[in-house]
């Protein structure tokens, strides 16, 4: 069953909390290994794999400047700080790929959130690999024109500008079509709310959850500064 | 907010990791990731700039682990002195777009400094820690190692970034840029 799209969120930043509450070493290793048990368990093994391509260098870096050179915290500091980025970007790219902007946008309006605060999460989800698309193609025109791309880090600098000007232009050109249609859809007329067609409902286990993660991070507050 | 600054902020955000693309592909050290932040506070003042740079950071975290949300704070910084730069009229030139990148690379390396010190021990994005290594094998002290590392990083990030988005303000067609308030103050008209 899908979770309710608020209650991703929640658990990651219980996992966020918890990453720096729970006493290292153990703790932040014990919630890397609850985490990866849970991505293996929500066949999400792929977000826990994509995680640890992330963080290989930040962990080679971890232990050679607190292991290996003088003056480092030492192993135990190095493993548990490497536990919890594990844990907290094992979560948050299980959040990513589960992540629905519809969803969240039926279910912001139907708690009657501000419309503009999710609109602007979403729409950017939404223009990201856009533009995306759209430098790459700028770098493959400019490119074929001649641009030489590679050499010297000062001819790489320089290159940048024919490749972010037409970036840059282009999308602030186009927020001016944007805002029309935003205006014509009457976004923001005073006394117009949005009813979501099927707002996603908070089950049992949503609630289980969000409460579970709430008591876990209490508990862990209170036992660590109590 | 009005559906101009709703369809600005995002903009501004993907252009902000469409950079991050386009460094990366010209296998530059730097990040560039806050062009459009900057772009933003320049063109329709602080609180646009710190909501793009807010909203960045959470998009951002969303593709590579909320690891790195707490540099939020440095994105606001960013935005607050991308703002005061514009109020000076620090886009309207090219040597002048520089000076203000290196006001606004130290304000916002002197943050990073210390969220990497201590959210992170001395640990974050490759290339900084790359330096922080170098530095520490050379005898300087975590803190201090740390504290360089991220300074020189963001001052030439900076000053890159605000050279940048000056040339983008001054090849802003007029009929655009007139739909900022702040636009051609900040380019010195």
């Amino acid at each position: 069953m899908t979770l309710h799209p608020f209650t991703p969120f929640v658990l990651v930043g219980g996992v966020a909390a918890l990453a720096f509450l729970l006493p290292p070493p153990v703790g932040p290793v014990a919630l890397y290994g609850g985490v990866l048990i849970a991505a293996l368990a929500a066949g999400m093994g792929g977000a826990a794999v994509a995680a640890g391509l992330v963080l290989l260098p930040l962990w080679g870096f971890l232990l050679l400047l607190h292991g290996i050179l003088p003056g480092g915290d030492g192993y135990p500091a190095a493993v548990a700080q490497g536990a919890r980025l594990g844990a907290v970007a094992t979560a948050s790219i299980m959040l990513l790929r589960g992540f629905k902007p519809s969803r969240f946008l039926d279910a912001a309006s139907s708690r009657g959130w501000s419309l503009s605060a999710a609109y602007l999460i979403v729409s950017t989800l939404q223009a990201a690999p856009r533009l995306r698309a759209r430098a790459a193609s700028i770098l493959e025109a400019q490119r074929a024109r001649g641009l030489r791309a590679g050499g010297s880090p000062w001819a790489r600098v320089r290159a940048l500008v024919p490749l972010s000007l037409p970036l840059v232009l282009a999308t602030l050109t186009e927020v001016d079509d944007r805002a029309m249609a935003l205006e014509i859809r009457g976004f923001r007329s005073p006394g117009v709310t949005r009813t979501p067609l099927d707002p996603p409902p908070t089950t049992g286990r949503d609630r289980s959850l969000r409460w579970g993660t709430l008591i876990l991070v209490l508990a862990a507050s209170v036992w660590r500064f109590g | 907010m009005s559906p101009r600054l709703l369809a600005l902020i995002p903009s501004a955000v993907a252009i902000n990791l469409a950079m991050g693309f386009l460094v990366n592909q010209l296998g530059l050290p730097l990040y560039v990731d806050t062009i459009g932040t900057v772009l933003a506070s320049a063109l329709a003042g602080p609180a646009t700039g710190i909501i793009t740079g807010l909203v960045s950071q959470f998009v951002r975290s969303l593709y590579e682990g909320f690891i790195w949300f707490p540099f939020a704070l440095v994105q606001a910084v960013i935005a607050l002195l991308a703002a005061v730069a514009a109020r000076q009229r620090g886009f309207r030139s090219l040597p002048i777009s520089i000076a203000w990148g290196a006001v606004v690379g130290l304000g916002a390396g002197a943050v990073s400094a210390v969220i990497s010190y201590v959210v992170f021990r001395g640990v974050t994005a490759t290339g900084v820690t790359a330096v922080t290594t170098l530095l520490t094998g050379a005898g300087l002290s975590r803190p201090a190692a740390v504290t360089a590392a991220s300074i020189a990083t963001d001052l030439a990030d900076k000053m890159l970034v605000l050279a940048l988005a000056g040339v983008a303000l001054r090849s802003l067609p007029g009929r655009v840029a007139a739909r900022y308030p702040w636009a051609a103050r900040a380019i010195g008209r």
